[in-house]
């Protein structure tokens, strides 16, 4: 009786799940048999297989064959087992040496020539092998995504014949200093290129600075998109665990995760045609949304109450939590999902509400009605929210020339240090209690604060919001107490009632 | 069923029919009310555009409210925008005020949705030459401002744009032999092109309530005289008399001044803090009423 095993993994959220392919051959009616809950395309690598071992020049046994997926009760799906079924058999087979076979972790689809292509969560199956401290056998092309997750044997496969000779050689270890290494913002519009709206663009300062999340109001043509589209470049690069993160489901969405890698923000934009699962993660088997594709990064969603109700309902955990999670039949799956949300809507249905030259059409009841579309709950989470208006001709034309990007990005990160060395939480995370430690309000802001909330008929959770735009107004200034300059700052930032 | 009174209905030469309708070219032959029967007597019509500007808003809201505080009847057509704000601050008041409407007394149009037309019917009266159940149309609404004219000592325009029902308003009270009143507009905005043309033809202009009361007494509608009423606060502020003079968003207020956005909304923040600007619900800052 022949038997061998190879390690591979099945993703489950943004994981990779150990799962231990063990081979049999043994005599009897020639017959090839996948057991262990495998899905349609995990069954179909029987035919991949059979071809491509015979391609490359090895025997496919002409006896009875039987591949076990362990552990058996988990749900198994995707392409990524082509390879270590091959290796199994192989293995038992005994046309590799058997040093291929016990702790080696294979992952990878292959062709029917026996080349190999990468499968979607790559880096998911990079960490899985790395926590076990087995060599990885994968597709090449991966080295930049191996040197992120360090601590990893990676040992790059081009084709089956590769493993003839037993273990590949471990590929070299990126040129130093490359990780970790800033990239240029290249490719990222600027904020210089958007003249006039110098209020919008204080708005984005601060919500980059603080976390919050952002509401932009305005007539279509008012360039709510384009100042949305800025906010990426104007935040740090991404730290090295949020690197990793932020890949990790661009990974194991089977999108490209390299920009994710070298530090650049995500900026996802869900037309609102999008649907709930679409919006915050499902399907079968599950995969992530596009708040998780934008996590460490700016979720922008164009025409807010456009989206379906569901969406927005949907949204609301989300933007409390950090994470989503979805309860199946077989499990639940958790989504990291931190991103700092910009919203832009029309003021009305037609769009024209209080626009310097068009007229608006609608009546103030289908005005309130559209407005209430977005329901407290949500509006509830935006710190900011700004009307943006199109700039007069003669605005663009006199306009000095505006501050880049990179100006703005350096007081951003500047007012994050200032927070971090305070030992403090982004301001959008601090809840009422540390908020107001962290605010050290003198007798003069208090009492503004107090008049505030009066005046503006501000609720509980309004005043938190103030205070805590107010908060980031005194990061950026450097300042450890909140004065009343930053309160009334703040204030002209907060919602429109209905 | 709500606490409004009965309905009623008065045919020409009823007893309860009010003389200044006789006085008219066309009176109509009946007329149906809801509310008290009382109010039709001469008062003091405010009317101006649906859509009107905050500006419009605040002069309806603020001549209203001294009038329907003065004892003079407030009447104007039930409409969203100016009529809406003279009806609601003369109820606010405690004044009384009567809705002359292009449908039936009974219905409610616009959609009642802050319920002013209930506390109208309660607290005042609606008036129509429609009977019950009658909905809304387009050719009503010119009969409406024929009774509207007619019911008023005076008719004061507070915003008016060329042509607009709220101008032939102004020229059915000018058939029927009624003082027009207008309050001055911006001359750059064509809503207000109206309001000023009858300035120039002639109407008296309304700058203030001392203006108002001189002429209220003039006509004979009331003989209080305004109080040691505050003249608007000297502002000293360029920001202030900016906003004050033309609504403005932060960002065009910074260019106009020549300041930087950060200064600008902090100051902005704080005259609306300080109850001297307010926030629309465009996003500009004007004054406060």
């Amino acid at each position: 009786m022949m038997q061998a095993s190879v390690l591979t993994a099945t993703l489950r959220g943004v994981e990779a799940v150990l799962v231990e392919v063990q081979a049999d051959v043994s005599s009897g009616l020639p017959s090839f048999t996948i057991v262990g809950l495998a899905d349609a395309a995990v069954l179909e690598a029987r035919d991949r297989v059979r071809s491509a071992i015979r391609t490359c020049g090895f025997e496919f046994p002409s006896a009875r064959v039987t591949v076990n997926l362990a552990p058996a009760p988990l749900r198994k799906h995707g392409t990524g087992f082509d390879l270590p079924i091959a290796l199994a058999l192989l293995c038992a087979t005994r046309q590799v040496p058997t040093n291929l076979s016990g702790n080696v972790f294979a992952v990878g689809e292959l062709g029917l020539d026996g080349s190999l292509r990468p499968v979607s969560g790559m880096l998911a199956h990079m960490l899985a092998a790395a926590g076990h401290g087995a060599p990885l056998l994968a597709p090449d092309g991966l080295e930049s995504a191996s040197d992120a997750v360090g601590r990893v044997s990676y040992r790059p496969v081009r084709s089956l014949s590769d493993l003839r000779e037993g273990l590949p050689v471990e590929a070299a270890e990126g040129a130093p200093g490359r990780r970790g290494m800033p990239v240029a913002t290249h490719g990222q519009p600027d904020l210089a290129e958007v003249a006039g709206h110098s209020a919008a663009k204080r708005a984005l300062e601060i919500a980059a600075t603080g976390g919050h999340n952002l509401l932009f109001v305005g007539p279509p043509g008012s360039g709510k998109t384009m100042l949305a589209r800025r906010l990426t470049g104007i935040l740090p690069l991404l730290g090295d665990t949020e690197r990793l993160e932020t890949a990790l489901v661009h990974s194991v969405a089977g999108l490209d995760d390299a920009p994710a890698l070298a530090g650049v923000r995500p900026f996802r934009a869900p037309h609102h045609s999008c649907s709930v699962a679409g919006l915050v993660g499902g399907g079968s088997p599950p995969r992530p949304g596009e708040i998780s594709l934008a996590h460490n990064g700016v979720l922008f969603m164009d025409e807010l109450p456009q989206f379906g109700p569901a969406c927005l309902q949907a949204l609301r955990q989300p933007l409390e939590d950090g994470h989503v999670t979805l309860v199946r039949a077989d499990g639940r799956v958790r989504y990291p999902a931190r991103f700092c949300l910009v919203a832009a809507m029309n003021p009305c249905p037609c769009g024209f509400h209080g626009d310097n030259d068009k007229r608006c059409t609608c009546t103030d009841t289908e005005r309130t009605r559209y407005m209430a579309r977005l329901g407290g709950p949500l509006i509830d989470r935006i710190d900011v929210c700004l009307r943006v208006d199109r700039v007069d001709p003669e605005v663009i034309l006199s306009c000095p020339g505006t501050e880049s990007t990179l100006e703005v990005g350096a007081r951003v990160t500047q007012g994050r240090t200032f927070a971090l060395r305070a030992g403090r939480d982004a301001s959008c995370r601090l809840s009422g209690a540390e908020l107001l430690r962290a605010s050290a309000l003198g007798r003069k802001p208090r009492a503004v604060l107090t008049g505030m909330a009066r005046s503006y008929h501000l609720s509980g959770r309004g005043v938190t919001r103030l205070l805590r735009v107010a908060r980031t107004i005194a990061d950026l200034a450097e300042s450890d107490r909140v004065e009343s300059d930053h309160l009334l700052e703040a204030a002209a930032y907060r919602a429109w009632q209905s | 069923m709500s606490a409004s009174r009965e309905g009623w209905r008065i045919d020409r030469g009823d007893g309860g029919y009010p003389d200044c309708l006789e006085s008219t070219p066309h009176p109509p032959d009946i007329l149906w009310g809801m509310g008290d029967p009382a109010l039709l007597r001469p008062g003091l019509a405010i009317i101006g555009a649906r859509r009107a500007t905050p500006y419009g808003l605040s002069c309806a809201r603020m001549f209203a409210g001294w009038a329907a505080e003065h004892g003079v009847v407030v009447i104007s057509g039930g409409a969203v925008g100016c009529d809406r704000a003279a009806h609601e601050a003369a109820l606010d008041a405690e004044g009384s005020t009567v809705a002359v409407l292009g449908c039936g007394p009974d219905v409610d149009y616009p959609r009642d949705s802050d319920g002013l037309m209930r506390r109208i019917r309660e607290r005042g009266a609606t008036l129509a030459e429609l009977p019950w159940g009658v909905g809304p149309r387009a050719y009503h609404f010119p009969k409406r401002n024929r009774l509207i004219a007619g019911l008023a000592g005076a008719v004061l325009v507070v915003e008016a744009a060329l042509p607009s029902g709220t101008f032939s308003t102004a020229d059915h009270a000018i058939a029927a032999d009624r003082e027009v009143w207008a309050v001055p507009g911006s001359i750059l905005y064509a809503g207000c092109r109206g309001s000023n043309t009858l300035l120039t033809q002639g109407a008296i202009p309304i700058c203030d309530v001392t203006d108002l009361a001189t002429a209220l007494e003039r006509v004979g509608l009331c003989r209080d005289k305004p109080g040691e009423t505050p003249p608007p606060a000297r502002v000293t502020d360029r920001l202030a008399a900016a906003l004050l003079a033309d609504p403005m968003r932060p960002d065009d207020a910074a260019f106009a001044l020549r300041t930087d956005i950060v200064t600008i909304i902090r100051q902005i923040s704080l005259l609306e803090q300080e109850g001297v600007v307010r926030r629309y619900p465009d996003g500009r800052y004007g004054a406060l009423r």
